[in-house]
């Protein structure tokens, strides 16, 4: 019996054995990166996770809390405020840049002249320094200096107050995002468009369909899966949405564009609340995965074909 | 209609529809450089001035006289150019292992980093840092800065090693080839252009990154974007230098835009990729 | 140059099995094809002898030594892939050259050999360009110069010809027999072209669903197919199968026709269902034989092809594989409706058992 458990056990290794020497492992190419990933990456979401269940202020003792940190989340009219501010500004900053992405989108596809000169500039203000941009858009949006109060007058509306009053601060700071982002979406939907085929569109054309209903009924449906993706995207971008908002308004006027990421950063970093501040982490990251999970199944069953790779 | 000349009219059409979508970016631009080149009282007429009658080009000298702008300078390259280069270093192998193994489930992890606030990362590295005592040098940014480079690289370096074809490595293989110098001699050089991409977006989203430096920078290893926002927490700043200053340090990466345009597109359109 | 022997050699991808249980004995010196329809397993098996994919079971030897467990650059094989598989960052001369640089061979002598190379294949002028400058017939040529250089013990094509026009390719065919006429060199070659295979192989396998079904010179399958299978995929237009039964000294088909047998009628098997196999170039007008009509008549010029329906089958789709394809050397004068009456020389006529497929 020993005898065969033991002959067993031979074969076995020989065969793993065989694996290893005729195909290459390629383990020795990820391990200095799995490194690093599990240094920077890993362990803070698990320390971060261990902190929250504890009361620990810099300088401080810490002791071991349990649930509580999040229980004060509930009674923390800040928090639930910052909620709702984050849910309406990552809404709105979803929306906008999709639908005029999508119009850029359909613009660009078509053979323009220096297109990539076009692109490249079209480009230009997702890839330019957040904190330089925002510097420039607090300048333009000055009640009394600022550029967009003197358009707006040219046509008769204003002097709005834009970022400096409560009202109107978390649609401006939308417009710059919109402003800022569009041409992610822009991209990612020409991707899209580019991978049609041509042909429903000829046979199409030959059914006698207007470009509207050409739109409507073969591009919208094709790219869906493309704008579930500028969507997910969009939406994990807007949440997380930091640069802009501190450097234009550090979440004021008063409170009024706290979003949970200033907040966070508030608790954390002002009040050296380390403890507090990582739960409001953990249930910022929490909803920012439960977001997307369930973006990523719309998308599933949006699919129209399984073949893209996206 | 005649057909020309409606042919004429589709194509005004484009013309002003394009003009009409790069106009908010391009206006903007001008905008920022007619701010950075006016002294303060062409900033503060009304109505405002475009072009004014004398351009203030001692705008852009104060901004390195006063500020220790250089060494900002000098910091914001060495932490970019550190991270990237690491990036790189650690980020290129493991997307080629990543995609021959076909680990595809592991780019999750890649995912969810992209997902995650840089903040959350911000507080457990940085009581880390205090705890090494390495707060005060630049080494905080450089490692922190990994978070943003080292997904973006790996991520897109998995999609460019999965288009590679496996029959030229199979043929190394026969040739005889082992693992190091297949992926040596034949993966990474046609990995090339994407390595490229990589390159460029990790340098991009690096530069661009404020929120770790504004926690971890102290004065002396203060980054570009933490700086020029300094600036502006100085109460009566004038906006001339200060959009001069904010320009400086965009710069770079709008040139680099422009430049290399057509892999940036390929990069973002491939992974999406944001840092922070 | 070596011989290479595959003995019982199984490969499965989890619970499939690909190819069950394949044994082939291939001679030093031999032009061996692997031909068979898409998915029997033809190019598995080669990339097996490769060292590409793993064995499941059995065992693969080159020269009376076994490689199972030697990975493909300790083979000392050299293959020539379907896409050519050319490295695009290298000249055509260092793609040629990589293998024997990684062996760290001496500059003088990668240059004589690859100059040899080139000589052989007429590539002179091209050793300086990369591939993407080249045409495919001059890609596949590099491919086959990069295998040539290295001298190997056994050359692998893995249907080198598939991505090039049908003139090329015929070109390309002759050059690759050429090569092995001057060579020598031990070559298994997979296609999935029947013609491929007859024109070149010194030996085919015919695989079918990971088994062998038949292994033969070309001639040697063409005249004495071992089962329908072979008889159907080796030559074209394929073989007609008449299906009806053996009686008295002759073949009654199912319309009740008599189709001669030249006395070869198997001991006891009045009655027996049969399927009568005849090549189309091998029917001739005769006065008994079987009836039937011409549907299409489709002349090339060297060679008349005729669609014939059997009397007593009706037009429709089911029918199809019912109808005949008879080949003429000389022209003729028939007319779609005419009705002719056609038999074989009885003793080129194949007999099959119907329900194993297997020669009679």
């Amino acid at each position: 019996m020993s005898i065969l458990t033991s002959s067993d056990r031979v074969v076995g290794a020989a065969s793993v054995g065989r694996t290893k020497r005729l195909r290459p492992s390629y383990w020795p190419f990820v391990v200095p990166a799995l490194i690093v990933v599990i240094g920077v990456i890993v362990f803070p979401w698990v320390f971060t996770l261990w902190m929250s269940a504890m009361e620990w202020r810099i300088g401080e003792e810490q002791r071991f809390v349990g649930l509580q940190n999040y229980a004060r989340l509930f009674t923390d009219v800040r928090f639930l405020e910052a909620m709702l501010h984050t849910l309406v500004y990552t809404a709105l900053s979803v929306l906008a840049p999709l639908v005029l992405g999508t119009a850029a989108a359909l613009a660009f596809n078509t053979k323009l002249p220096a297109r990539g000169l076009l692109r490249g500039i079209f480009v230009m203000p997702m890839m330019a320094t957040p904190v330089a941009i925002a510097l420039v858009w607090t300048m333009m949006f000055h009640p009394q200096l600022g550029v967009l109060n003197y358009l707006l007058s040219l046509v008769g509306i204003g002097p709005l107050q834009w970022v400096y009053h409560p009202s109107t601060v978390i649609l401006s700071l939308v417009l710059v995002e919109t402003w800022q982002w569009t041409p992610l979406v822009m991209l990612i939907v020409l991707g899209g468009l580019a991978a049609l085929p041509t042909e429903p569109y000829e046979s199409a054309q030959i059914d006698g369909a207007t470009a509207w209903q050409r739109f409507r009924y073969l591009t919208l449906p094709m790219i869906k899966p493309f704008l579930m993706v500028a969507v997910i995207i969009r939406s994990i971008d807007a949440l997380k949405s930091f640069d802009i908002l501190y450097t234009i308004t550090q979440g004021g006027p008063g409170t009024a564009s706290e979003t949970i990421n200033l907040y966070l950063y508030s608790v954390a970093f002002t009040y050296y609340d380390i403890g507090y501040g990582s739960a409001i982490a953990v249930v910022f990251f929490v909803l920012i995965i439960m977001l997307s999970l369930i973006l990523l199944y719309l998308r599933q069953r949006s699919a129209w074909n399984t073949g893209d790779g996206q | 209609m005649s057909r020309p000349l409606r042919k004429l009219l589709d194509k005004a059409g484009m013309a002003v529809c394009v003009l009409l979508l790069v106009s908010p970016a391009l206006l903007f631009f001008i905008w920022m450089l007619s701010l950075s080149l006016k002294f303060e009282i062409d900033n503060g007429a009304y109505p405002p001035i475009l072009i004014p009658d004398r351009f203030a080009w001692k705008n852009y000298t104060t901004i390195f006289e006063g500020n220790s702008f250089l060494l900002y300078f000098w910091n914001s390259l060495i932490v970019t150019g550190a991270a990237t280069l690491f990036a790189l270093v650690v980020g290129v192998p493991a997307g080629y292992g990543i995609a021959r193994m076909k680990a595809h489930k592991s780019a999750v992890v890649i995912m969810i980093a992209r997902m995650t606030p840089g903040l959350s990362f911000l507080i457990p590295l940085f009581l880390l840092f205090q705890w090494l005592g390495l707060l005060g040098t630049l080494w905080p940014q450089i490692i922190i800065h990994l978070v943003v480079t080292v997904p973006i690289v790996i991520w897109i370096m998995i999609g460019y090693f999965e288009t590679t074809p496996m029959e030229l490595e199979e043929a190394a293989m026969v040739d005889g080839a082992t693992r190091w110098q297949i992926f040596a001699k034949v993966a990474l050089p046609i990995a090339k252009p994407g390595i490229v991409v990589a390159f460029i977006l990790s340098v991009i989203f690096s530069w661009n990154n404020f929120v770790f430096g504004i926690v971890l920078a102290s004065r002396e290893t203060r980054t570009l974007p933490v700086a020029v926002y300094n600036m502006l927490s100085f109460e009566q700043v004038s906006w001339g230098p200060l959009a001069a200053a904010a320009l400086v340090v965009t710069l770079p990466v709008l040139i680099l835009t422009v430049a290399a345009q057509r892999q940036i597109v390929a990069g973002l359109t491939a992974g999406a990729v944001k840092g922070g | 140059m070596a011989s290479v022997s595959i003995r019982n050699v199984r490969k499965s991808y989890g619970t499939v099995e690909i190819i069950k249980g394949v044994s082939i004995d291939i001679q030093d010196g031999e032009f061996v094809i692997l031909v068979g329809p898409s998915g029997c397993g033809k190019s598995t098996l080669l990339r097996m002898i490769a060292g590409l994919e793993e064995i499941s079971g059995g065992t693969v030897a080159i020269d009376d030594r076994v490689v199972n467990d030697v990975p493909p650059k300790d083979r000392d094989i050299a293959m020539v892939f379907q896409n050519y598989a050319l490295y695009p960052h290298m000249t055509i001369a260092d793609n040629m050259s990589f293998a024997l640089r990684l062996k760290n061979t001496a500059k003088s002598e990668i240059t004589a050999k690859v100059e040899r190379a080139a000589g052989i294949l007429g590539l002179g002028p091209l050793l300086g360009r990369f591939p993407r400058q080249l045409s495919g017939g001059q890609r596949q040529r590099v491919a086959m110069g990069r295998a040539i250089v290295r001298d190997p013990k056994v050359f692998l094509f893995d249907e080198p010809l598939s991505n090039l026009d049908a003139k090329l390719r015929v070109q390309m065919r002759t050059e690759i027999k050429e090569m092995h006429q001057r060579l020598k060199t031990t070559t298994v070659y997979v296609t999935h072209d029947q013609i491929e295979a007859m024109t070149m192989a010194d030996k085919i396998v015919v695989m079918h669903d990971g088994i062998i079904e038949q292994i033969g010179a070309p001639l040697d399958l063409y005249d004495n197919p071992a089962n329908m299978f072979v008889a159907g995929f080796i030559g074209s237009p394929a073989m007609n199968f008449i299906p009806g039964s053996i009686g008295g000294d002759g073949f009654t088909t199912e319309g009740g026709d008599r189709l001669p047998l030249g006395g070869r009628v198997p001991a006891a098997s009045d009655g027996r269902p049969a399927v009568y196999g005849v090549r189309p170039e091998h029917f001739r007008l005769a006065d008994d034989g079987m009836a039937a009509e011409v549907v299409v008549v489709e002349p090339t010029g060297s060679e008349t092809q005729m669609v014939l329906r059997p009397l007593g089958a009706k037009a429709g789709r089911e029918d199809r594989k019912r109808e005949l394809t008879w080949v003429l050397r000389e022209r003729t004068g028939a007319k779609p409706g005419e009705v002719v009456r056609i038999a074989p020389d009885p003793a080129l006529a194949h007999l099959f058992n119907p329900d194993t497929g297997l020669r009679l």
